[in-house]
């Protein structure tokens, strides 16, 4: 099972996958996972992946990797996974570990074929950002066409896919459990 | 005619390309250009509206509702000459109005006469498909139509 969750900044879109972990949890048993893509590179950052640590509660187990698909190899077949977010993930591939687009799209597609190897509940999450004006300069519209690349390859591959506007979900393919 | 909107990348072209493998493509370009129309009994997909809106803001400088008509004045061509000529129209237009106002103000006036084209667009054509991540919906209708830009019919 892999479900794509996305939408704006502070639309509820991590709350709203943590419970949809929880709820293939509920009904596949095993452990459940969150693989965390960010890294607290400044205070503010910092307070946001503490923030989001105490929302989600006891009961995780943490991974933190920038390579998805070497993160996957830790997960026990059968379990659930969050992967909270696609946006920094990207962000880190492009920028901090100088990859190619078509390098980290790579990486991107052994992820989702793991998670379906390994039966694992895989729920992505990713912000939209590209609906607003076009970039001018080109790290930036090199970094829409590598995420947009990505969030398209995860929604095609996905049994469901969700946007979340105000904290509600809107389905766009699938059904929820 | 028809109106596929989304966002940058989002997977529009490839569902135009999939749905209408022999369609005659046209991009817009200069503010200047004639009106490109249809020939009888082909499919046109028209693109690049948001670069017709910038050459057009550079030789209009501040009289937006002269460029909005222009605009609407292509659309209504467009959409009498598919009629005449028994031709399909498809106009691709990328949503651009959901993110911060921008700081300078062509860029502003980008944005509202792209916004503006969309709904003059939509309210003139027959179907109205929304693209989302590689998937699309229909918007014009309350029984929404959804599938995917990568999947077989």
């Amino acid at each position: 099972m892999i479900a794509f969750v996305s939408g704006g900044a502070r639309s509820g879109k991590s709350a709203f996958a943590e419970r949809l972990v929880r709820d293939y949890q509920r009904h596949r048993g095993g452990p459940r996972y969150y693989l965390a893509t960010a890294t607290p590179g400044d205070s503010e950052m910092a307070a946001r992946i503490a923030r989001h640590r105490a929302e989600r509660g006891d009961g995780w187990r943490t991974l933190e990797a920038a390579a998805l698909d070497l993160a996957l190899a830790e997960v026990e077949p059968g379990s659930s996974l969050l992967l909270d977010c696609l946006t920094l993930w990207a962000s880190r591939a492009l920028f901090e570990f100088s990859l190619e687009e078509s390098a980290a799209l790579a990486q991107l597609e052994r992820t989702l074929a793991k998670a379906r190897a390994a039966d694992i509940a895989l729920v992505i999450v990713s912000n939209d950002i590209n609906e607003g004006m076009p970039p001018q300069d080109d790290a930036s519209w090199r970094y829409l066409a590598l995420l947009q690349a990505g969030h398209c390859r995860v929604a095609a591959e996905a049994d469901c896919v969700v946007q979340v506007v105000a904290g509600l979900p809107q389905v766009w393919k699938g059904s929820l459990p | 005619m028809q109106l596929v909107i989304g966002g940058a990348c989002a997977g529009k072209r490839g569902l135009v390309q999939r749905w209408y493998p022999h369609a005659r493509w046209h991009a817009l370009e200069g503010a200047a250009r004639h009106a490109i129309l249809p020939a009888s009994g082909e499919t046109l997909v028209v693109s690049g509206w948001a670069g017709w809106i910038q050459a057009a803001l550079a030789s209009t400088p501040s009289d937006d509702e002269a460029l909005r008509l222009a605009l609407t004045e292509r659309l209504d061509a467009l959409l009498a000459t598919e009629a005449e000529r028994a031709a399909q129209v498809v106009l691709i237009v990328e949503e651009m109005g959901r993110g911060i106002v921008p700081m300078g103000a062509e860029r502003r006036r980008l944005r509202d006469l792209n916004g503006w084209l969309a709904q003059d667009a939509s309210a003139r054509c027959e179907r109205v498909w929304y693209v989302r991540h590689g998937l699309y919906r229909r918007l014009d209708t309350p029984d929404a139509q959804v599938g995917s830009c990568a999947a077989r019919d």
